[in-house]
């Protein structure tokens, strides 16, 4: 039907019936499925490690008795710790505020938060870095046998995640500074690095428990 | 949304019922317990719970149905701001060029990786802060 002058009704009526929708943002759903990659990439390390474990237990245990587990427990509470620091840097970036108002932490915005993170985050990675130094020295290395393998496969990989996570800090960091008006842009990226950070932080805890526990 | 949430409920139940099912049956058959297959399938399900987790989290905090998800929807109601797209970049190639550098220096020669590190960082540093300098600051 066309408009030809003999019709006096429009012919769209716009629908005035749909809501406001909050749109899951894309960028933190995209980064909810890499991290659901990243836990079968995981599951392949796991899976070196029980296999090990079943097949040459008495290696195992020789081994993973050589663990030094009070230094890994304080490294782990060390990254656990980062995680909250982290959370508290991306209530700063949810309510837009970039930098301090003063030095309370309360008052501590996301650049200061995640520079904490940052430093809880290369503590945890410089003691990891001393205890393969230690590990290596009594005669664990990545090609000493099949255990020493699989702790330096399954430990160095995550370890690589963190440092990408601290180089991860480092670039939203260096946006709170370059932005003039830090907006919902940047506190994505601020919450898709906690989500990154939190990851890596449980799977830390399920190779804590797994290496240094469960033995 | 909620169809979405569902599937990944659904695969990680299926996935959870394996990782339970295969140990099982590995001990009836042979008396042992498959390691890798057991970790495999435990982790599938918790892979098909975490996003199905974070989707139905999502469509809870949304409201409403989006508009694709309606019958009764018009195309011009699916048309907020969906995020920043950038419309052209260098920037993925040049990074491209370097993690591709980086592994064939791992490969042949090493020199070859550390001039590929330099193209990384440059390429990363590049490609995130495109639109926060310059022209495009903002």
């Amino acid at each position: 039907m066309r408009h030809n002058g003999s019709v006096t009704s429009t012919s769209i009526s716009p629908a005035t019936h749909v809501p406001v929708v909050n749109r899951p943002n894309t960028v933190a759903v995209g980064t909810i499925v890499w991290l659901g990659s990243e836990v079968m990439f995981f599951a392949g390390l796991f899976a070196i490690y029980f296999t090990l474990r079943s097949t040459s237990p008495e290696l195992f245990t020789f081994e993973a008795n050589r663990l030094n587990v009070p230094f890994a427990l304080v490294n782990t509470l060390i990254l656990v710790s980062s995680s909250f620091t982290c959370q508290f840097g991306v209530f700063a970036a949810e309510r837009l505020q970039p930098r301090s108002t003063g030095w309370k932490p309360s008052q501590w915005g996301m650049v200061e938060w995640f520079f904490l993170t940052y430093a809880l985050g290369a503590i945890f990675i410089a003691g990891q870095i001393l205890e393969y130094a230690t590990l290596v020295h009594e005669g664990i290395a990545l090609d000493s046998n099949a255990y020493g393998s699989a702790f330096y496969m399954t430990t160095g990989f995550h370890g690589l995640h963190v440092t990408g996570g601290l180089i991860a800090f480092l670039l939203v960091i260096g946006r709170g500074f370059a932005v003039r008006n830090f907006g919902h842009r940047e506190a994505t990226s601020a919450i898709v690095v906690s989500y990154y950070w939190h990851f890596v932080d449980v799977v830390w805890i399920g190779l804590f428990l797994v290496i240094y526990v469960l033995k | 949304m909620r169809a979405n949430a569902v599937l990944f409920w659904i695969l990680s139940l299926f996935f959870g019922v394996l990782a339970v099912i295969y140990p099982l049956w590995g001990i009836l058959e042979a008396d042992y317990v498959e390691p890798a297959g057991t970790v495999a399938l435990s982790l599938t399900s918790i892979l098909g719970a975490f996003v199905g987790f974070y989707l139905q989290k999502s469509y809870n905090t949304q409201g409403a149905e989006l508009p694709e998800d309606r019958s009764d929807a018009n195309i011009d109601d699916g048309d907020p701001e969906l995020g920043f797209f950038s419309p052209w970049s260098w920037w993925p190639i040049v990074l491209a060029a370097g993690g591709a550098s980086v592994m064939l220096g791992i490969a042949v020669g090493f020199w070859i990786a550390i001039i590929g590190v330099f193209v990384t960082v440059i390429a990363l540093v590049g490609w995130t802060y495109e639109y926060y300098r310059g022209y495009f600051a903002r």
